[in-house]
């Protein structure tokens, strides 16, 4: 009976299919947000442990420590391996005179732990050469915005002089500011912050130690915060949802596409109820019953809700595939996980079925003696 | 066995202005193989009385018997396999399937009733061609005439083989000719040992095609004409 509804019908695919375009979209960019927030902590897969101070909350907001943390971490039992890590924020000036604000990240200068993994030009060995500094590749386009991917280019970085020896890949982070890699020597005076040049000690724990074990050990051992790096992410992403607002702000757009779903399904089932009563009276009279007219419409609401998911998952696919390859620009790294293309589909067929079920509910009410009425 | 027969039916409505008796005492009889026509001027009863036949309509007084069984006295639930089982409607607007085509109408209380779209359409088919429509079975309502749409109403009234056949004004929205050829069809195919048909009628023009005429007026059946070799013979109730 819908399907013969033309208008009806398209107006319900094309309600659904933006439906799941938002919905699926927008769920899409907050999961990659929330996973960029995280993200400098996958890099470093080598560390099972990050050591803090305790007053650390989120991966980006960290306080530096001295260089005699590191030693006394290094003396807890369970503790294979410990170095520095250090990260900062610096002012870097061009050539040319364009500034840009940084993030300074300072690797261990004799084991290089925490160095990029995804050299698209140049080599991590090339940090050993004086004043060498490697830069992500969307970091160089916001701060060489003319200029093609390449080495060589000198800069300054806070009061010290760089020069770019190497280009690598990164995943977008939270902040979105460029990210420099240098040993943690040069990365401290880069920041200024000569005193204090460690901000977190990576730990990898010994044989068959389960890291979380090792963690409560060096919190009793040095009154500092262990955490593991699922640990440290969860807290980074948990201090995200809660203090910065994007759950909100993504969730009151998801709602809005789960609103828009539900009163475009509605209002067209509504109409399509109240035009077609007489005929439903016409089946409930013969002896259809209930339950009956409710699977027809069910299988109907459910044809029109797959088309039109289909169409919306796939023109939110397609925006990602377009988007993603670009390495600059605020939707670098986005992508939709697997979840969001089953997750979205079973939102839209709830959403579809109470959509159906809110405009059909006349039917059901409807008297079959109304067949004998004018 | 008779086929429908009520006795001192009464059938009070509730409206804002307090109950109003729409039904005031009705003794009525239509039996199997023949037509009655109910007839009367409008809200004397005519179709409170049918939707009561037809088990859509209940609380009633008194005793309403359908080929021996008491509907009023019936369980909603049972009212349900009453009707699939045993009445068929045709309709002043004829209410058919605007998305299905003629057959797929003509089929739709077989296909309630439980049985398969490949088992139904050929009886469909079957009668739809008896009727005439052997050439339009694929065709949607909205590609059909007036009579037309009303002769795949007949069929679909008929195709379960009804015991009970209740038509409410089923010429009222067609001419002269399409009413006639109408209701010649519906004789022929309605009229059956085994069945009782009543037809609730304004159209003075068809009275010719009924066995028995139930004339109503104010809740009360006041006439009852019976068809002889001679005319109707008038009996005063």
């Amino acid at each position: 009976m819908l399907l013969h509804d033309q208008a009806k019908y398209l107006a319900l695919v094309l309600g659904i299919s933006f439906a799941t375009l938002l919905i699926s979209q927008q769920s899409a960019i907050f999961h990659s947000l929330l996973l960029s927030s995280a993200r400098d902590l996958s890099e470093v897969d080598q560390a099972e442990i990050w050591v803090m101070k305790p007053t650390v909350e989120t991966f980006d907001e960290s306080d530096s420590m001295s260089e005699l943390t590191v030693s006394r971490v290094r003396s807890v039992p369970g503790v294979e391996w410990a170095v520095p890590y250090y990260q900062s924020t610096s002012r870097l000036k061009t050539e040319k005179g364009r500034i840009k604000v940084v993030q300074v990240i300072g690797i261990d200068d004799s084991s290089m732990v925490a160095a990029p993994r995804r050299m698209l030009m140049g080599s991590v060995t090339d940090l050993l050469r004086p004043d060498a500094i490697i830069v992500d590749a969307s970091g160089f386009k916001a701060i060489f915005p003319d200029q093609e991917l390449r080495t060589g280019i000198r800069v300054e970085v806070g009061e010290c002089r760089g020069v770019i020896v190497g280009i690598c890949h990164l995943g977008p982070s939270w902040s979105g500011m460029p990210r420099i890699y240098a040993r943690r020597s040069l990365a401290v005076r880069m920041a200024r912050e000569t005193l204090n040049p460690v901000t977190y000690v990576l730990v990898r724990t010994r044989g068959n130690l389960l890291p979380n074990d090792v963690c409560r050990e060096i919190e009793r051992r040095t009154s500092l915060t262990a955490r593991t790096r699922s640990e440290f992410a969860d807290a980074t992403i948990g201090w995200i949802l809660k203090y910065s607002g994007v759950a909100e702000n993504f969730g009151i757009t998801i709602l809005l596409g789960v609103v828009i779903g539900v009163a475009i399904v509605g209002q067209t089932f509504y109409m399509f109820s109240l035009e077609n009563l007489k005929q439903f009276a016409t089946l409930k009279a013969i002896g259809l019953k209930n339950e009956r007219i409710m699977l027809m419409i069910a299988q109907q609401a459910a044809f029109v809700a797959t088309i039109g998911y289909c169409l919306g998952i796939g023109l939110a696919s397609l925006f990602f595939a377009v988007s993603s390859p670009a390495l600059t620009g605020g939707l670098r790294g986005m992508f939709m996980d697997p979840w969001i293309f089953g997750g979205t589909g079973t939102f839209i067929l709830v959403v579809t079925f109470i959509g159906c079920y809110a405009g059909v509910r006349r039917v059901l009410n409807v008297d079959p003696a109304i067949v004998f009425r004018g | 066995m008779s086929g429908v027969v009520c006795r001192n039916v009464e059938k009070l409505f509730d409206t804002a202005a307090g109950p109003i008796k729409v039904l005031k005492g009705v003794d009525f009889e239509a039996n199997p193989g023949e037509l009655t026509m109910l007839v009367g001027p409008s809200g004397c009863g005519k179709t409170t009385l049918i939707s009561l036949f037809a088990g859509l309509l209940s609380g009633a007084t008194g005793s309403i018997e359908v080929f021996g069984r008491d509907i009023n006295r019936m369980p909603a639930g049972d009212l349900v396999t009453y009707r699939l089982g045993s009445v068929g409607f045709i309709f002043q607007q004829y209410n058919l399937m605007a998305g299905l085509s003629a057959r797929e109408n003509a089929a739709v209380p077989l296909i309630v009733a439980g049985r398969s779209w490949e088992e139904a359409l050929p009886e469909a088919d079957r009668l739809l061609q008896r009727l005439g429509l052997g050439e339009h079975l694929e065709k949607l309502p909205s590609q059909l005439s007036g009579g037309q749409q009303q002769r795949v109403a007949i069929a679909r009234g008929l195709i379960h083989r009804p015991r009970l056949l209740l038509c409410d004004e089923p010429t009222a929205a067609l001419d002269k000719d399409s009413g006639r050829t109408v209701m010649s069809l519906l004789r022929d195919l309605a009229v059956h040992p085994d069945r009782a048909a009543v037809i609730v009628t304004h159209d003075p023009r068809v009275y010719g095609f009924a066995d028995r005429i139930v004339s109503m007026e104010d809740g009360r059946v006041t006439k009852v004409e019976t068809k002889s070799v001679s005319g109707f013979s008038e009996h005063e109730e």
